[in-house]
């Protein structure tokens, strides 16, 4: 069992905006004349267990990816407190975190380095992603020449070397081919079975169901239900359906 | 160039070797810094990290190109028949200090590329600006009055002329030559240092 566990309460993450509309720190908003500011996420209090896969839906702007940036320790809380207990794996952007003029193979090894190997485990764990990406020579290439569901593969195979707790996805398996889907619900369901935890965005709730039993519908950067996966989506979906046209409805 | 190379006085074109390289370090340092944060948006944005390494990491990158250029005043010294003296020992203290200065102008690169993107090519203009307000061209020794005062107080100064020293004098660098750039980059890393540790925590905001 891994122990991993999420506890946030009252979490917020707001954006300072200057008066140009760039977003600002909150150091440099002190310097420069203030603009707007907006709140990604707001009050967002939710606690998840170990065992625990969460699908994130609801609409764009909703503030989805904002909490998996937080959850991920890449956003801090401005406002409220977040724990989050075990090893992190995140697929948060299409990129994956990959640097374009590195190889795969270069790839690999600083993003292992990154989370949390040494440089000799992640170079001992390069023959294993090669294989698991299935890249072939493409490993050997700059990862510019790679296609998103590629850079998705090396990105994913290497954030799994790391022995992760939490996995944190953020539409990224979207990209995926079908094959590489099935290892990456494989994966989702081993991870969960041993005591992790899965936290997933995306528009594709087929794609969701198969790796979340439970969801937690955003709205305007708050949680607005949580519950089981099927329950959440047919109240989310019930509420962005436009409503019928009265004439089809009575035939 | 040709005015500079065709100078009376030893091996000219060893002596501006001797600041230009020193100079392309500092150089390329800021260069990178100013969009260091930018340039590793995708990883920025996917990876929770010690985001302030990452200006250490551009300099460092560049110290290995810098270390490979110094072959150019080594072939210099052939080519101009200086012979090497015992004084070539405080190389490597001249490069540390050299890549110390790099590393602190590439946190102070970073923080502007950051706050204030417009400046981009003011600031690499600035840093261009120093060389020609550095004993660059010249040695210092060739200078004289009031600017000589003044170029003194330019770091880069001191770092042209440990090289000059040490490479083409035969000499060991003057203290002022290794104290002055190291306090200015020891100045700027404990006034940047604390800024940029509260600033990488909202990088991913701002990239």
């Amino acid at each position: 069992m891994t122990g991993a566990s999420i506890t946030c309460t009252g979490l917020g993450v707001r954006f300072l905006f200057d008066r140009q509309n760039r977003v600002v720190s909150p150091q440099l908003a002190r310097l420069r004349r203030r603009g707007d500011e907006s709140w990604g996420i707001r009050g967002v209090t939710l606690s998840i267990d170990p065992g625990d896969s969460v699908a994130l839906v609801g609409p764009s702007g909703a503030g989805k990816t904002t909490l998996l940036r937080a959850l991920g320790g890449i956003l801090p809380p401005d406002e409220g407190s977040l724990r989050v207990r075990g090893r992190v794996a995140s697929l948060l952007s299409v990129d994956a975190g990959l640097t374009p003029v590195l190889t795969g193979r270069e790839n690999a090894v600083l993003l292992g380095v990154l989370a949390g190997l040494t440089r000799h485990e992640a170079r001992a764990a390069l023959d294993d992603i090669r294989e698991r990406t299935n890249l072939g020579e493409a490993f050997e290439h700059p990862v510019s020449s790679y296609s998103q569901g590629m850079r998705a593969r090396l990105g994913f195979a290497v954030a799994v070397r790391s022995y992760p707790d939490l996995l944190l996805l953020d539409e990224v398996h979207e990209a995926l081919d079908h094959d590489f889907r099935a290892i990456v619900e494989e994966f989702a369901r081993t991870l969960v079975a041993r005591g992790g935890i899965v936290v997933a965005t995306g528009h594709d709730h087929s794609l969701l169901e198969h790796i979340c039993r439970r969801a937690l519908l955003l709205g305007g950067g708050a949680v607005t239900v949580d519950g089981a996966f099927s329950e959440v989506v047919r109240e989310y979906v019930g509420e962005s359906s436009p409503p019928r046209p009265a004439g089809i409805a009575e035939r | 160039m040709t005015f500079v190379l065709e100078r009376p006085g030893p091996a000219p074109g060893l002596s501006l070797a001797c600041a230009v390289i020193p100079f392309q370090l500092v150089m390329m340092a800021v260069t990178n810094g100013m969009g260091s944060v930018q340039s590793r948006e995708s990883i920025v944005l996917n990876t929770a990290f010690p985001r302030v390494l990452i200006p250490l990491a551009g300099a460092l990158t560049e110290t290995v190109a810098f270390a490979a250029s110094l072959l150019l005043p080594a072939l210099m010294m052939v080519v101009y028949g200086v012979e090497p003296t015992a004084a070539i020992l405080w190389l490597p203290v001249v490069v540390a200090v050299n890549v110390l200065f790099a590393i602190s102008v590439a946190y102070l690169a970073s923080i502007v590329g950051l706050w204030f993107r417009e400046l981009r090519a003011f600031m690499i203009s600035f840093v261009r600006t120093l060389f020609f307000l550095a004993p660059g061209l010249v040695p210092l020794s060739e200078i004289g009055g009031r600017a000589y005062d003044l170029i003194r107080l330019n770091p880069l100064t001191g770092l042209f002329e440990a090289f000059r020293a040490v490479l083409l004098e035969g000499h060991r660098p003057a203290a002022w030559e290794l104290v002055y750039p190291t306090v200015i980059a020891l100045l700027l890393l404990v006034a940047l240092l604390p800024v940029y540790r509260r600033e990488q925590l909202h990088f991913a905001k701002v990239v």
